[in-house]
């Protein structure tokens, strides 16, 4: 019996393992990544070297793509950048910069407000977004020059961390309306979630492709022959869910090296490694992601034994997977108002809760009755699924030729 | 009713919905004989055969394999060839066989070595590296035979197992078949090509909608529907004989006596022998084919 299982799962571990598709996803993906990153940094790195700016600024810092820049001072701290002239130029107000930054001047220009010595923020404007112009090496640059040497408590301070941009200007005209607001939460989440779903869908589609090929070569009378169908089920459930594991370790792992990397080479990325993520919320992001995973396979399996070519499966699935994105929708609800009652609710409901939980439990401290809660519910509802997957991989779908109409299927669950 | 059966079969009826697929069918199959089953298109051979398998449940009725209700280890003693053949198109040959053998109860290393053994003599060897899809399609059909009996199986439940076969790929599947009977296997082959059961079988049940319509050794089957006619081949007026009704010519096939009833094939030869204008070169009883009993089963219902 438990035998049987095992030799499914064996077996398709290792065949999906060397997929062409998995391991494109899985290793080829992080690749990609390290190429565009690695070979953006290496232009740029081009781009700013050589020139007199690397040779007027100290440590031959890079600026991130940043030609000139301003800044206004309602702190009256810097009143003179300078060495920095070349590259910064002081604004008497933000009219003034904004006209620069309209001439095309100057690509970017900071706003140090007056309590600027007490918070570190300052306000950054750009023209359009880029995350790698949100750097704060010139404004560290400015911050050195000014207070190396009168060393005092307080300064020093500021002097190891002199900005945490935390809102970025995206409106070209000033006026300073819809500002967004640029947090480091957001590409965490949007990573997290990522992998998350990407994985899930990845190994539950396979699953279901193996389902759909074995009906559709007909070899599955002769494996029928030999095994039980839920014996076939659960050992490629088990299978697919291991590769799944797999591909979001190595995703991972590729996520905080790149973050280690990165860090030394001093980019904007740093952000990653200054979040610690505590080892709780990685457990409880893989028993959502196994959660989720089941109720996929549950529901792939299904859908894998109901249809009769790979054209039909994936139209049967979405059904599934568009309320399970959902909370994508909602993302930035998510991040403003993470334990407010729309994300609760989508937490707490079994198709949304892993997407959900995940990013709540990345910005938030969720209460412990909610999870707990929310993976109660989801065992619940994946026993559930499960039960009627098992009804429905039986003979007498999976030997038949034809798809079942909508209003078969409630026959067939009956058996 | 011999106490050897391999399969057993008795008054099972299964039904799908309001259709009655088996009705009421009994049959025993012996240990190491050819036993054909026949039957028209959805007659419910598959059906039945499934059922054998364990793969349908009857809906009443009893079916005992190699010794009693099928259980798992009895599984992996059978071999099946399904109608519709079936094998993972993008999977090396070598390695699809190792798995399907593992999950009839072989370890790695026996299934390996068996499987590379029968390719051998399929004439496969270069292909164990193949993908599936790369093989011809009478290439993959013998594969689909070696999964078959991949497993040392002591019964071999093949449907239509000379499908899609060239005349020579037919020959080297038949040998195949009969020399797993010759050392002691039971074959159950389902077919419509009448000819090879001819050839082959010893034994054989016809179903016809579910129900039996013949059943037997192939030669009391023939006998039973053994005409009251003769065959000849000659010269002379046969149908001034007496004991002759009429008589139908077919060509080079010769001339189809038919008999009154009174009358016998010995009295008939008699008549021809003492008969002075006649010469005769063949005389044999008019016994039918398989195929027109089939046809005749068939229309008769």
């Amino acid at each position: 019996m438990t035998n049987h299982i095992w030799q499914v799962f064996a077996y398709e571990l290792q065949r999906n393992l060397r997929r062409k598709g998995f391991l494109f996803t899985t290793f080829g993906i992080p690749i990609l990544a390290y190429i565009l990153f690695f070979g953006y940094q290496f232009i740029s790195s081009r781009s700013a070297g050589g020139e007199d700016i690397a040779t007027t600024i100290t440590e031959s810092e890079q600026f991130q793509g940043i030609e000139k820049a301003g800044y206004v001072d309602h702190s009256g701290l810097f009143t003179d950048p300078g060495d920095l002239r070349s590259v910064l130029s002081p604004y008497a107000n933000e009219e003034s910069a904004q006209q620069a930054m309209d001439a095309g001047e100057i690509d970017i220009y900071y706003v140090f407000p007056e309590n600027y010595l007490d918070t570190g923020d300052i306000v950054a404007y750009m023209p359009r977004f880029s995350i790698a112009q949100a750097t704060e090496s010139l404004v560290q640059q400015l911050v050195y020059a000014h207070f190396a040497q009168n060393v005092d408590p307080i300064l020093m301070s500021r002097l190891i961390s002199p900005a945490a941009i935390n809102e970025v200007n995206l409106q070209r005209d000033a006026t300073g309306e819809t500002t967004t607001n640029f947090d480091v939460d957001f590409p965490v989440i949007y990573l997290f979630v990522m992998i998350m779903m990407i994985s899930q869908f990845t190994t539950n589609g396979y699953l279901m492709q193996t389902i759909i090929e074995e009906k559709e070569t007909k070899l599955i009378e002769i494996l029928i022959s030999a095994l039980r169908p839920t014996q076939l089920l659960i050992g490629k459930i088990l299978a697919l869910g291991v590769l799944g594991l797999v591909q979001i370790a190595v995703w991972l792992g590729a996520v905080l090296l790149l973050a280690q990397i990165a860090g030394d080479v001093g980019t904007t990325l740093l952000f990653l490694l200054n979040i610690s993520i505590p080892t709780g919320t990685v457990i409880l992001f893989l028993v959502y992601f196994v959660l989720g995973y089941l109720f996929f396979a549950a529901v792939y399996g299904m859908v894998g034994a109901i249809s009769n070519s790979m054209q039909e499966g994936p139209q049967f699935a979405v059904i599934f997977v568009l309320p399970a994105v959902i909370p994508l929708y909602f993302m930035t609800i998510f991040i403003t108002q993470p334990d407010g009652a729309l994300a609760t609710a989508l937490s707490l409901f079994p198709i949304t809760a892993p997407l959900s939980m995940v990013m709540r439990l990345t910005i938030s401290t969720v209460p412990a009755w909610q999870v707990i809660l929310s993976i109660v519910v989801l065992i619940l509802t994946n026993v559930g699924m499960m039960w009627l997957a098992g009804r429905l991989f039986r003979v007498n779908t999976l030997l038949s030729g034809q798809t079942p109409k909508l209003r078969d299927i409630p026959k067939l669950l009956r058996g | 009713m011999q106490s050897d059966a391999t399969i057993s079969v008795r008054q099972v009826i299964k039904n799908y919905g309001s259709f009655r697929a088996v009705d009421d069918l009994s049959f025993d199959v012996y240990t190491g004989e050819v036993f054909a089953m026949l039957g028209p298109n959805g007659s419910g051979k598959t059906t039945t055969i499934r059922m054998i398998l364990d793969i349908l449940k009857p809906d009443s009725g009893q079916i005992s394999v190699l010794g009693g209700v099928i259980t798992d280890a009895a599984k992996d003693r059978i071999g099946y060839l399904p109608e519709e053949r079936g094998l993972y198109r993008s999977v090396k040959v070598l390695e699809m066989m190792v798995y399907l053998g593992m999950l009839k109860g072989m370890s790695r290393p026996d299934a390996r070595q068996r499987s590379l053994e029968l390719l051998e003599l399929l004439e496969l060897g270069d292909h164990t590296k193949s993908k599936v899809s790369e093989l011809s399609k009478g290439m993959q059909q013998k594969v689909q035979f070696a999964v078959t009996v991949l497993h040392h199986p002591s019964l071999i439940i093949v449907d239509e197992p000379f499908s899609g076969l060239d005349p020579v790929n037919t020959r080297v599947v038949k040998d195949l078949l009969l020399s797993f009977r010759a050392d002691g296997g039971t074959v159950v082959m389902s077919t419509h090509q009448m000819w090879q059961v001819e050839e082959m079988a010893d034994r054989l049940l016809m179903i016809d909608r579910g129900a039996q319509k013949l059943y037997g050794r192939l030669e009391d089957i023939r006998q039973q529907y053994a005409l009251h006619a003769i065959v000849v081949e000659g010269q002379g007026d046969w149908a001034a004989l007496p004991g002759v009704d009429h008589i139908e010519h077919n060509g080079r096939e010769g001339t189809t006596l038919y008999l009154k009833p009174e009358a016998t094939s010995a009295s008939v030869l008699a008549a021809i022998a003492t008969a002075a204008d006649m010469t005769i070169d063949r005389f044999e009883l008019a016994i039918p084919s398989l195929n027109d009993i089939f046809i005749q089963v068939v229309e008769d219902r």
